[in-house]
């Protein structure tokens, strides 16, 4: 491991993230690029699997920093997030500690004496050795530059989006027995929001904002050569080809990259040779996972020239 | 838009610079856009501000004419009227409209006094027509045909009439260009519109298409105070189970004396179901309650939502990934409303013939109505069953009480099964009613 990295533009960042197997669009690596230069947290939003966690991973790999990833779920709190104080530990130290303790307090005339000298000592009891490191704290206090990760930010609630304000603003903590901890190094935070609830604006404010959509054929069938180079490129192009199409019709769950990177797999270990009726039955249920889409996809198949509007019902309605 | 964003903004530009459109527009993009949906928005205004060409580029065709072909076409030019002709040498000089021109035509086709995007095509189209471009285009292939007679050469006449098609479309993107930038000018000097307190508090059946768009907007950002308002307070309940180690932790400073309790989150959130009158007198109440209901989906273990206006259907499914407004709009395409069929009664039987299983001890019921049921039969039966089966019955009507049994208003009899009813005729009272119901 060597020094992180520093990129000098947005072209260089974007082979670097190539090299980690990474494709990225002229438009990511420009704003990858800027989060780097201007020191800001990056928001990215888009549909689920289209390489958001993917991103923050690659570009970790590219920069050669360590990744520090942060899940976020209901009910997440600044003791699971920041940091939590080790009383277990606390309180062995107090009971190993006691003879210790009592030769401190020993010769003390009056209680007040006694307090004063247990308060000279406290500092040991509130101290960084008592504080479980949480990966906010952890990127924090690191001596080497890391990369941040706060994965699915949409799923924490309002007050943890509001506590990491803070955090994300200055890179500091306040930790009411030690005060304010000021980041050594400041990370590169990378957030990802699969946008099932609306963020704060305050939030917002902080970052910078990407938005990741579905990628285009050529860019997909890229990925698949580059993740899957196995698969023939005929088959892959067909497969790709495929998927755009379920894309487009009115799915519970639209595949995601890594879906159709599953199903290239698939394909492979199935020994597929081609797209027939037969392979696709079988291995359809690797792209959709809800069973009414994967009838819909099938009926769709057998009268391919009708893209699934057919099936929407505001439309039957109307042609009837 | 804050000032930090365009500080940000700036700062973008300066480390990328102006030199690159693409790089440019994406420092932009990415330092002024929080929201996918305002993208697109970004992406045309961008290319109106940040046109990459002042005037579009027309090719010059009388530059490279030979001295006979130029004669033919003047003699061929002099077949048309005054206007035709005079269009058709722009053309071929490859002239742009000048300012004045363009200013001129603004004026004709009135479009100092447009602030909306979407009229943009419909001034092109205006302006395109004061300058006869339909005709125009006739011209070009009288033109054409009239060069072939009069023996100049085919592959000639034909990159002619390529060219000058060409310079039209070019003509046509300066205008499309133009009657952008004056929108974007007309908006950008529009002033932004205040009085939202006084519309928080009119009552729904006075609220004009262009308020309900206020309330919408409104509507996200109450209910983001509201769910802030309602997790703090169920954080606070002190009839969750003990937190032994949130006490421990608490108590540390009183060296372990359990001083302070501390309780663990209360879980029971309630589950809901909510039935929603869509017809015309209570579309936009009903509207507005499904959105800050499902703004507020974290809240409220699960919602089941149903609309009627002479039957029920259910519409959760709908809300699954679309904002309410769509919603509503596509659950309302489905169910149109009719003349005076509202009917309550059909609906609880529709309800309890195939719903019966969304409702438990656990479920909050929640009705949304008038309580007119244009004398149809009310089902005051199937009504009093629902209320018994569930933990509590809601009713929020936007009527005041002095109203209820008044003409086809069956709410009074209705009422004596409501284990609450609430009063919402504006959107204050809306949210207030929706604190009340998560309590």
């Amino acid at each position: 491991m060597t020094d992180s990295r520093l990129f000098s533009s947005p072209q260089e960042l974007r082979h670097a993230l190539g090299e980690q197997q990474y494709i990225a669009s002229d438009e990511i690596a420009t704003i990858m690029f800027l989060s780097q230069q201007l020191g800001k947290p990056l928001l990215t939003e888009g549909p689920a699997g289209v390489g958001k966690t993917e991103l923050a991973k690659a570009i970790a790999g590219a920069t050669r920093r360590e990744l520090i990833r942060l899940q976020c779920y209901e009910g997440l709190d600044e003791t699971k997030a920041l940091y939590e104080w080790e009383y277990a530990k606390q309180l062995l130290y107090t009971q190993l500690l006691r003879d210790k303790l009592q030769e401190t307090l020993t010769g003390t005339s009056s209680l007040t004496e006694a307090a004063d000298r247990l308060a000279n000592e406290e500092d040991v009891f509130f101290s960084l050795r008592f504080l479980l490191q949480r990966p906010l704290l952890k990127a924090i206090m690191s001596d080497k530059p890391v990369v941040l990760l706060i994965d699915e930010i949409d799923r924490a609630d309002a007050e943890f989006e509001a506590f990491l304000l803070e955090v994300l603003s200055d890179f500091q903590v306040s930790i009411p027995e030690l005060g304010t901890l000021q980041a050594v190094n400041r990370p590169l935070v990378v957030l990802t929001s699969n946008n099932t609830r609306e963020l704060s604006e305050a939030l917002k404010r902080r970052c910078l904002y990407l938005f990741i959509n579905y990628p285009s054929v050529e860019q997909e069938l890229a990925v698949v050569r580059l993740k899957v180079p196995e698969l023939s490129p005929k088959l892959a192009q067909q497969a790709v080809e495929l998927v755009q199409s379920l894309r487009s019709m009115d799915l519970r769950k639209s595949p995601s990259i890594s879906e159709t990177l599953d199903w290239a797999k698939a394909l492979i270990a199935i020994n597929a040779e081609n797209l027939d009726q037969k392979t696709l039955e079988t291995t359809m249920s690797v792209l959709l996972k809800h069973e009414s889409d994967l009838q819909r996809a099938r009926r769709w198949l057998q009268r391919p020239n009708t893209p699934g509007e057919l099936d929407d019902p505001r439309l039957t309605r109307w042609k009837n | 838009m804050s000032l930090a964003e365009s500080v940000d903004a700036f700062n973008a530009v300066e480390k990328l610079g102006i030199q690159d459109r693409a790089t440019f527009r994406s420092s932009l993009r990415a330092t002024l856009i929080k929201d996918a949906k305002n993208l697109v928005i970004f992406d045309e205004l961008f290319m109106l501000f940040f046109s990459s060409y002042s005037s579009p580029p027309l090719t010059n065709l009388a530059e490279d004419l030979t001295p006979d072909e130029a004669r033919m076409l003047a003699e061929a030019l002099r077949q048309f009227s005054d206007h035709l002709r005079h269009m058709l040498e722009r053309l071929l000089n490859g002239e742009p409209l000048s300012k004045d021109e363009l200013d001129r035509l603004a004026r004709f086709v009135g479009l100092a006094q447009m602030d909306d995007l979407r009229y943009r095509n419909w001034m092109v189209q205006r302006m395109e027509k004061a300058l006869r471009f339909p005709e125009v285009r006739q011209a070009m292939e009288q033109l054409a045909a009239m060069l072939n007679q009069i023996g100049m050469d085919k592959q000639r006449v034909e990159e002619i009439r390529q060219m000058l098609l060409a310079n039209q479309n070019a003509l046509e993107n300066q205008l499309r260009q133009y009657a952008g930038e004056r929108i974007a000018d007309n908006l950008s000097q529009q002033m932004p519109e205040d009085g939202l307190d006084g519309l928080l508090n009119r009552p729904f059946n006075d609220l004009s298409d262009k308020d309900m768009e206020r309330l919408r907007r409104e509507v996200q950002r109450l209910a983001t105070a509201l769910r802030t308002r309602v997790a703090l307070r169920q954080k606070h309940a002190k009839s969750g189970q003990l937190d032994a180690k949130a006490t421990i932790r608490a108590n540390l400073k009183h060296g372990n004396v359990p001083i302070l309790i501390k309780h663990r989150e209360r879980t029971l959130k309630p589950k809901l179901v909510v039935i929603c009158d869509v017809s015309t007198s209570m579309r936009s109440c009903s509207e507005l309650m499904l959105s800050l209901l499902y703004a507020l989906q974290d809240q409220i273990s699960k919602t089941h939502a149903y609309a009627f206006i002479d039957h029920l259907e259910y519409i959760s499914p709908d809300f699954e990934g679309h904002e309410a407004q769509d919603a509503v709009h596509a659950v309302l395409q489905r169910m149109p409303s009719g003349y005076y069929n509202t009917d309550l009664g059909n609906s609880l039987e529709n309800f309890s013939n195939n719903y019966l299983d969304a409702v438990d001890s656990r479920t909050t019921f929640l009705i949304v109505g008038d309580g007119r049921n244009n004398y149809n039969d009310p089902r005051y039966d199937l009504f009093d069953l629902l209320s018994r089966r569930s933990r509590r019955m809601i009713w929020i009507n936007p009527e005041a009480p002095t109203l209820w049994g008044t003409g086809d208003s069956d709410m009074l009899k209705y009422a004596s099964s409501c284990d609450v009813i609430l009063q919402a005729s504006t959107l204050a009272e809306l949210i207030d009613a929706v604190d009340k119901l998560l309590a």
